[in-house]
C-alpha cells in the first residue's frame, strides 16, 4: 500500500480550515469591494464606485498618508535594529543569553498591554519620558495629545518589539562562514569592508525576508494599538488603514468600502514589497560586479 | 556599556509599568522622575484581582487558550507528519500553499472572517476566537513540524508502516514523541496568540460577560484613567502568563534556527 495515501487524510483538516478561513476570507474582501453590501440587505453590484468614493474622502486620504509615514519609517528602523543588534549580540560572550532575551521580551507582551503601557509612559504630566525630559532640562513633548508627534510614538513602539527579526538576524549572520572573514582579513581588509564585502550582502537574502514580512504585518499591527491608544485621535493623525476600514464596516456599516480600503491597503504592501523587491536585485547585482 | 544601555531601551517600559503598579492609589501623581515609589505596596494587584470582572475575563481567555491549545498541536503535527511522509511534488506544492497563506495579511481577513462568522451565527461565543485553532493557528506552525519530521529518519515510519500502524497511531505513538522541542516551540507560540489576540474580540464578543482579557482591560483603562497604578497593575498581572511562557519556552525561541517569527 502506498505508504503517502494513510497520512493523506492528516493533511484534510489543515488544508480545508485554510481554504476557508484564509482563503475565502480574503476573495471575499475583493468581492464585496464592488459591492454596496451593509451586512442588513442583499449586496449589490456597483463596480468601483467603492474606490472612487475612497479617493475623494480626505479621511482616507489622511489615513493612506499615516500609513505610509509608519511603513517608511518603522520598516527601515526595525531592520536597522535587529541587524544592528545581531551584530552586536551576535557573539557567544557570557551573559549574551539573557541580553538577547531582554530585546525578545517586549515582542512577547500582548498588545493590549503594551498599548495600556505606553499610553502612561507618554502621558504628557505624569509620564516618565516626560520627566526624565523634565529633569535633563529638555523639551517635553505632548506625544499623543499633539499632531506632530502623535503618529511617532506608534513608530517607537514598534522599533521595540524586533525580537522576530532580531532571531532571523541572528541565525542569518550566525550562517555565514567563519573562513570568508579569515580569508578577507588575510587579504587586509578592514572592519568596514569586512561588513561591506562579507556581511551585507550574505545577509542580503535575511534582510529581504525580515523586511518582506514586517511590510506584511506592519499595518495590521497598528489596529489594536492605535485602537487602544488613540483612536485615531487627535484629528485623524493616527488613524492608520486598518482602523479606517473596520470604522467604515463595523460603524457606518459600509462593508463594501471598507472591503476597498483593505483591498487598496494590500496593494500599498505589494507596492512596499516591490520596492523592497528592487533594492535587494540593485543589492545582489552590485554584489556581483 | 553599549549592551547595557540596550538591554535598558528594552526593559525600561515594562519597568517603568511595574514601578507605578506599586505605587499607592490615592496619591496625586509624581510631577517629578520617580523610578522607585515611596513607599512600595502591592495593593494595587489584590485590588486588579478582587475586581471580579477582571478574573472573569481571565478565565474566558485561560477558556479559550485551553481549547486552541490541543487543537492547534494536533491540527498542525496532523499536517506536517502527513506533508513530511509525501513524494516530493505534494511536499513542494504544500510549501508553496503554506508561503503562500502566511502571505495574507490579517487585516485582510478580519472583516471578511467577521461577516462569515456572523453567517454561522458564533458571534458572540467563545468558538468565534477558537477558530483559527482549527487550521493549526498558523499555516507556519504546519511547517515547523513538517521540518522537523523531515529530519527524522524514514525507516522508523516504513517499519511501522510495514506493521500496519495506522497514521493517527504512527503519529500518536511514534512521531510525536520524536519532535518535543518543535511541539513546545508552536505550543508557547500559540499561547502567546490566543492570550494576546485583541481584534477578534473586539469584533466577535458583544457582551461584556464574555470579554477576554485584552478587550476588558481596554475598557478598565477608559473607565479609569485616573487610576494609573490600577491599570499598570492590571496590565502588567495580564502580560505576566505571556512572559512566564516567554522564559521556559525561550531556548526555543531563540536558539531556534527556523522561522519561528513568522506567526
Amino acid at each position: 500500500m502506498d505508504t503517502s495515501r494513510r497520512y493523506r487524510l492528516l493533511l484534510l483538516p489543515f488544508v480545508i480550515a485554510t481554504v476557508v478561513l484564509v482563503g475565502v476570507p480574503a476573495a471575499l474582501a475583493i468581492g464585496l469591494s464592488l459591492t454596496d453590501y451593509d451586512a442588513l440587505s442583499t449586496p449589490n453590484w456597483v463596480g468601483f464606485a467603492n474606490y472612487i468614493q475612497l479617493l475623494d474622502d480626505r479621511v482616507f486620504g489622511i489615513a493612506l498618508g499615516n500609513s505610509i509615514y509608519f511603513l517608511a519609517l518603522s520598516v527601515p528602523l526595525r531592520l536597522l535594529g535587529a541587524f544592528g543588534l545581531a551584530l552586536w549580540l551576535g557573539g557567544e560572550r557570557r551573559g549574551t543569553g539573557a541580553y538577547r532575551a531582554i530585546v525578545y521580551l517586549p515582542t512577547v507582551i500582548p498588545d493590549a498591554a503594551t498599548a495600556l503601557m505606553w499610553l502612561w509612559i507618554v502621558n504628557p504630566l505624569y509620564g516618565p519620558i516626560n520627566l526624565l525630559l523634565k529633569s535633563l532640562g529638555l523639551a517635553q513633548p505632548a506625544w499623543l495629545a499633539d499632531q506632530d508627534s502623535a503618529r511617532f510614538v506608534f513608530v517607537m513602539m514598534a522599533c521595540l518589539q524586533i525580537g522576530e527579526g532580531f532571531v532571523v538576524a541572528l541565525s542569518g549572520l550566525k550562517g555565514i562562514p567563519r573562513s570568508y572573514y579569515q580569508a578577507a582579513q588575510a587579504d587586509g581588509a578592514g572592519a568596514l569592508s569586512l561588513f561591506r564585502h562579507v556581511t551585507l550582502p550574505l545577509a542580503l537574502p535575511w534582510i529581504a525576508l525580515v523586511a518582506v514580512r514586517d511590510t506584511i504585518f506592519a499595518l495590521p499591527w497598528t489596529f489594536a494599538v492605535s485602537s487602544i491608544m488613540t483612536g485615531g485621535d487627535p484629528f485623524y493623525t493616527t488613524l492608520f488603514l486598518p482602523l479606517y476600514a473596520r470604522i467604515q464596516s463595523v460603524d457606518y456599516l459600509k462593508f463594501g468600502l471598507g472591503a476597498a480600503a483593505t483591498t487598496l491597503m494590500i496593494v500599498l504592501a505589494a507596492l512596499a514589497l516591490g520596492l523592497i523587491g528592487l533594492a535587494a536585485r540593485r543589492g545582489w547585482y552590485a554584489d556581483e560586479i | 556599556m553599549v549592551t547595557v544601555v540596550i538591554a535598558a531601551v528594552f526593559a525600561v517600559p515594562l519597568l517603568f509599568a511595574l514601578s507605578l503598579s506599586l505605587r499607592q492609589i490615592d496619591r496625586t501623581l509624581p510631577t517629578t522622575m520617580e523610578w522607585l515609589p515611596n513607599p512600595i505596596v502591592l495593593g494595587n494587584y489584590g485590588q486588579a484581582l478582587a475586581d471580579g470582572n477582571l478574573i472573569r475575563y481571565g478565565l474566558n481567555s485561560l477558556l479559550v487558550v485551553a481549547v486552541a491549545l490541543p487543537v492547534t498541536l494536533v491540527v498542525a503535527s496532523w499536517a506536517g507528519l502527513a506533508m513530511a511522509r509525501s513524494g516530493p511534488a505534494v511536499q513542494r506544492r504544500m510549501v508553496a500553499f503554506c508561503v503562500v497563506a502566511l502571505l495574507v495579511p490579517h487585516s485582510m481577513i478580519w472583516l471578511p472572517r467577521f461577516l462569515m462568522v456572523k453567517w454561522a451565527g458564533l458571534i458572540d461565543t467563545p468558538f468565534a476566537l477558537m477558530l483559527p485553532a482549527l487550521m493549526g493557528t498558523s499555516p507556519l506552525f504546519a511547517l515547523l513540524f513538517y521540518w522537523a519530521f523531515r529530519r527524522q529518519p524514514a525507516d522508523l515510519f516504513d517499519a511501522a508502516a510495514m506493521d500496519g500502524a495506522s497514521a493517527v497511531r504512527v503519529w500518536w505513538s511514534l512521531a510525536l514523541p520524536l519532535v518535543g522541542p518543535t511541539a513546545m516551540a508552536v505550543g508557547a507560540l500559540t499561547f502567546l496568540y490566543f492570550w494576546g489576540d485583541y481584534i477578534d474580540p473586539l469584533l466577535m464578543i458583544k457582551s461584556p460577560a464574555r470579554y477576554t482579557l485584552p478587550v476588558g482591560l481596554s475598557i478598565l483603562q477608559q473607565f479609569d484613567k485616573t487610576r494609573w497604578p490600577l491599570v499598570m497593575a492590571a496590565a502588567v498581572l495580564y502580560a505576566l502568563p505571556s512572559i512566564g511562557v516567554f522564559l521556559a519556552a525561550q531556548r526555543y525561541f531563540l536558539a531556534g534556527r527556523r522561522m519561528l517569527w513568522l506567526s
